[in-house]
């Protein structure tokens, strides 16, 4: 088995890799992922003795520490014991040997069979890998690139190694080859204990049963690969995620802010981290067990930042909610949709303290909220369906965007004015004076809800309310409000409970969807599960109509 | 919607007239001591004058000047108008905009009120008062107030209530604006407009019903008031000279109350979107 123990590793003063714990047994598979300069394929050489750096800790394979033995000694283990898939198929190879060649070397390093039992191994690990045995006296430059990599894997499997390790095995391979060679290393990987280093999640999936992710050097995240990537409890594993692309996510792509920067005090991720509190940037955070997953975070990972709990609303003798259950995270957006009367928009307005639930809880970061503060409106703030209703028409743009500066009392005038000037640039807004002083019947539609996210955001909420805020506008401008939405989202990681009836706007801007009937959530889950797998009538509906409506009544019903 | 009462009454000729004449009167009665002779209430020596340079519309019953009679009389009138007309809507306001604003109890309270006051008959109420007190022109003013700010009180209260419903107003809320914020920020600039309409309103009604008292003369006798001086001519038409004592002070009354009409009309017309005239209709006016 391999233990790695506080595996540090230096290039230079350049700290590589810091403090790496990792285990496997016999059998185990764990991918590593996350951005290039993370340290990934350092780890995977560090693990083979590979590195020109200096290395610290301890790597105990098969009972020794590898940190501690001689280079002699690696070397019999190397390519034995433990082998390693190169990520550059092109350069792995060498172009004056025939491959067969290349496959007997990897043999002959270690054991001295005769001659014939040398070819008939090189034909077996030829045919294994899914070459014919007469490829094996080609050179490399006549072989494609998915053959060469197959002439890797056959190279990496020549001794039966107890430990594979795979950089990158499949980035350069069209989808086809791909598939094909995917095959292979799950048959490759079986019964040994296997190591993937790869950026692209869809592979990790499918090949491991763990992953970690690696972030600037440091494990920030580690479990199950189907929960993480399921369900990603660290803001970076989520990022990742979201700029990852994917044949069934609804939500159009989002990515980081930032880069990464080495060598920063604190978590190594606060810089770009939208939910990061003071103590991230002086302590590193642990790797810690929570939720069966390790997470390295001080905050416990993405907490919950709205909970609804048995929300029920009745006007006079009409249901309008009954028995709510909904938990929002941060950073995330929940679509809320059903058709109109389904409650939405009092559900909205429950949570904005506009009405008065009739009972049940409403809880902000874990609190319970009763008379709304001024602290609550801080955090929590609204865009409403009509921009030019929801606007004073006395008001000019700038006071429009002062005003919750103003109600709230935070700094002075000078202050105001500036966070609103802000506020209008961060929504792509000009900030000249003959804008600043246009009144709403002077703004298009576009422009005027533009505003009041303006003016939603000039006090930095942590969740936006937003209810059919794009309702009234063509789809050009509603086109870019979304936009909008999810960059400032990726930004300032901000969440968002998008009220709605359009489902195809929806499934392009939710992470998760709540389906409402007659006051009721009737279905709630990821976005993308809800709308390919409907498992309530009533969703199933509402996800049909839309077909129909998108390909005429007699279009053939395609599963998407 | 943009309601700017100003540009609305500039631009519309029947306001335009209205304001004229107001000013004119306004000007008269300020102007009172320079534009006559006599003192209103001193004996000139001779009854019944006709007109003459020194009498423009000649002397009374009691030989005092008429012409002093009717612009000192305008000056009473107008005082009772602006005193009226800012005390009932100063009452009006905050009963209505606190019954809105605050609801509940106090809403049904004030407004069972208003109700209330709708059902008395302002006219047995004001004989009732002169009768048991004696009436200066403060009490008459006060009076006219009290019986007519609760239908200002009732358009203002529904007037805050449907914009208490409007979408910037939650948005305000959700700001965490209290409720004097939105009724200094939202609600009072919204019903600034309906303000001054309800102000022209309550003058115009404390005019008449300031003449009519005097008419009826359940009155302050010593205050000089054009519903007196009708009461008083109508007693002499047996002589000639009661068309220059009742006709000039019955047509200062009506142009006064015409005036404030007019005024009143037009920025009714401006606060009702329905009643401002569309583009079409406008340039049809203009052909």
């Amino acid at each position: 088995m391999l233990k790695i123990r506080n595996l540090c590793v230096c290039f230079g003063k350049a700290e590589i890799l810091h403090g790496i714990n990792l285990d496997l047994m016999p059998g185990d598979s764990i991918s590593v992922v996350g951005e290039s300069g993370a340290g990934k394929t350092t780890l995977a050489l560090a693990i083979m003795g590979l590195i020109s750096g200096s290395a610290s800790g301890e790597i105990s394979f098969l009972g020794r520490d590898l940190l501690d033995i001689s280079e002699q000694e690696y070397r019999k283990i190397r390519g034995q014991d433990m082998a390693m898939v190169f990520q550059n198929v092109e350069d792995a190879l060498d172009p004056v040997y025939r491959i067969e060649d290349l496959i007997e070397e990897a043999i002959l390093c270690h054991t001295r069979p005769g001659k014939k039992a040398l070819d008939e191994r090189v034909s077996v690990l030829l045919t294994s890998v899914g070459l014919s045995r007469n490829k094996g006296r080609s050179y490399p430059h006549q072989l494609s690139g998915g053959e060469r990599q197959r002439v890797l894997i056959a190279m990496a499997l020549a001794n039966n190694p107890d430990l594979l390790i795979l950089d990158e095995p499949t980035a350069s391979l069209d989808p086809l080859t791909k598939a094909d060679i995917i095959r292979l290393f799950a048959f490759a990987m079986s019964g040994r204990m296997s190591l993937l280093i790869t950026h692209d999640i869809s592979l990790a999936s499918a090949l491991t049963k763990h992953m970690a992710v690696l972030y600037s050097g440091k494990i920030i995240e580690q479990g199950k690969t189907e929960k993480l990537v399921k369900d990603p409890r660290h803001p970076y594993t989520r990022g990742l995620l979201r700029s990852f692309l994917k044949m069934n996510a609804t939500k159009d792509l989002q990515g980081i802010p930032g880069h990464m920067t080495l060598g920063l005090s604190g978590c190594p991720f606060h810089q770009r981290c939208t939910q990061h509190i003071e103590i991230c940037e002086r302590i590193v955070p642990e790797l810690v067990r929570l939720n069966g997953s390790l997470i390295a975070c001080h905050r416990g990972g993405i907490l919950p930042l709205l909970q609804l709990k048995g929300l029920s609303k009745r006007f006079g003798s009409f249901i309008a909610l009954q028995d709510i259950n909904l938990t929002l995270y941060e950073g995330e957006t929940m679509a809320i949709v059903g058709e109109s009367g389904s409650g939405k928009t009092t559900l909205s307005k429950i949570i904005m303290g506009l009405y008065k639930e009739d009972s049940g809880d409403i809880q902000l970061e874990g609190k319970g909220v009763g008379i709304r503060s001024l602290e609550f409106y801080r955090k929590v703030q609204m865009v409403f369906q009509n921009p030019k209703e929801s606007i004073s028409h006395r008001m000019s743009v700038l006071d429009a965007v002062m005003e919750p500066l103003i109600v709230q009392k935070m700094g002075c005038e000078e202050d105001w004015r500036k966070r609103a000037i802000n506020a209008i640039e961060h929504v792509e807004l000009s900030s000249d004076d003959d804008f600043l002083s246009r009144y709403p019947h002077q703004l298009s539609g576009g422009e005027a809800q533009r505003v009041a996210i303006a003016r939603a955001l000039a006090l930095e909420p942590k969740l936006l309310v937003a209810d059919e805020p794009t309702s009234a506008l063509d789809p050009s401008v509603q086109a870019k409000i979304l936009k909008l939405l999810m960059n400032l989202q990726e930004m300032m990681g901000l969440a968002m409970l998008f009220v709605t009836h359009d489902i195809a706007l929806a499934r392009k801007v939710s992470d998760r969807m709540a389906v409402m009937q007659k006051g009721q959530i009737v279905e709630i889950g990821a976005t993308n599960e809800v709308l390919s797998n409907p498992m309530h009538p009533y969703t199933r509906k509402l996800v049909e109509c839309i077909y129909w409506s998108e390909n005429g009544i007699y279009g053939q019903r395609k599963k998407f | 919607m943009h309601i700017d009462p100003f540009r609305a009454v500039a631009s519309d000729r029947l306001a335009l007239a209205g304001l004229f004449i107001l000013a004119t009167i306004v000007f008269m009665a300020v102007f009172a001591p320079v534009l006559t002779f006599f003192s209103p209430d001193c004996y000139t020596g001779q009854i019944f004058s006709h007109p003459s340079l020194m009498h423009p519309l000649g002397t009374d019953s009691l030989g005092q000047d008429i012409w002093s009679r009717l612009l000192y009389g305008a000056r009473t009138t107008l005082l009772v108008a602006a005193g009226v007309a800012v005390i009932s809507v100063i009452l009006s306001v905050l009963v209505g905009a606190s019954a809105a604003l605050i609801g509940g109890m106090y809403e049904s309270i004030w407004m069972r009120i208003v109700d209330a006051m709708y059902s008395v008959p302002p006219i047995i109420v004001m004989i009732l008062v002169a009768a048991y007190i004696r009436p200066s022109l403060l009490i008459t003013i006060l009076m006219i107030s009290l019986l007519s700010w609760p239908e200002g009180a009732r358009i203002i209260r529904s007037q805050v209530l449907s914009l208490k419903e409007r979408e910037h107003i939650y948005a305000s809320k959700t700001f965490g604006a209290g409720r004097r914020h939105i009724f200094k920020s939202h609600i009072a600039p919204e019903l600034g407009p309906l303000i001054m309409a309800m102000t022209v309103q309550d003058a115009r009604r404390a005019v008449f019903m300031e003449a009519g008292m005097g008419f009826l003369g359940v009155s302050d006798p010593m205050t000089i008031s054009l519903g007196k001086m009708i009461h008083q001519a109508l007693d002499f038409t047996y002589l000639e000279v009661w068309k220059w004592w009742l006709l000039p002070t019955g047509l200062a009354l009506s142009l006064t109350l015409v005036a404030l009409c007019f005024i009143g009309f037009s920025l009714e017309a401006a606060m009702d979107p329905r009643l401002v005239p569309g583009p079409l209709e406008r340039s049809k006016e203009q052909c």
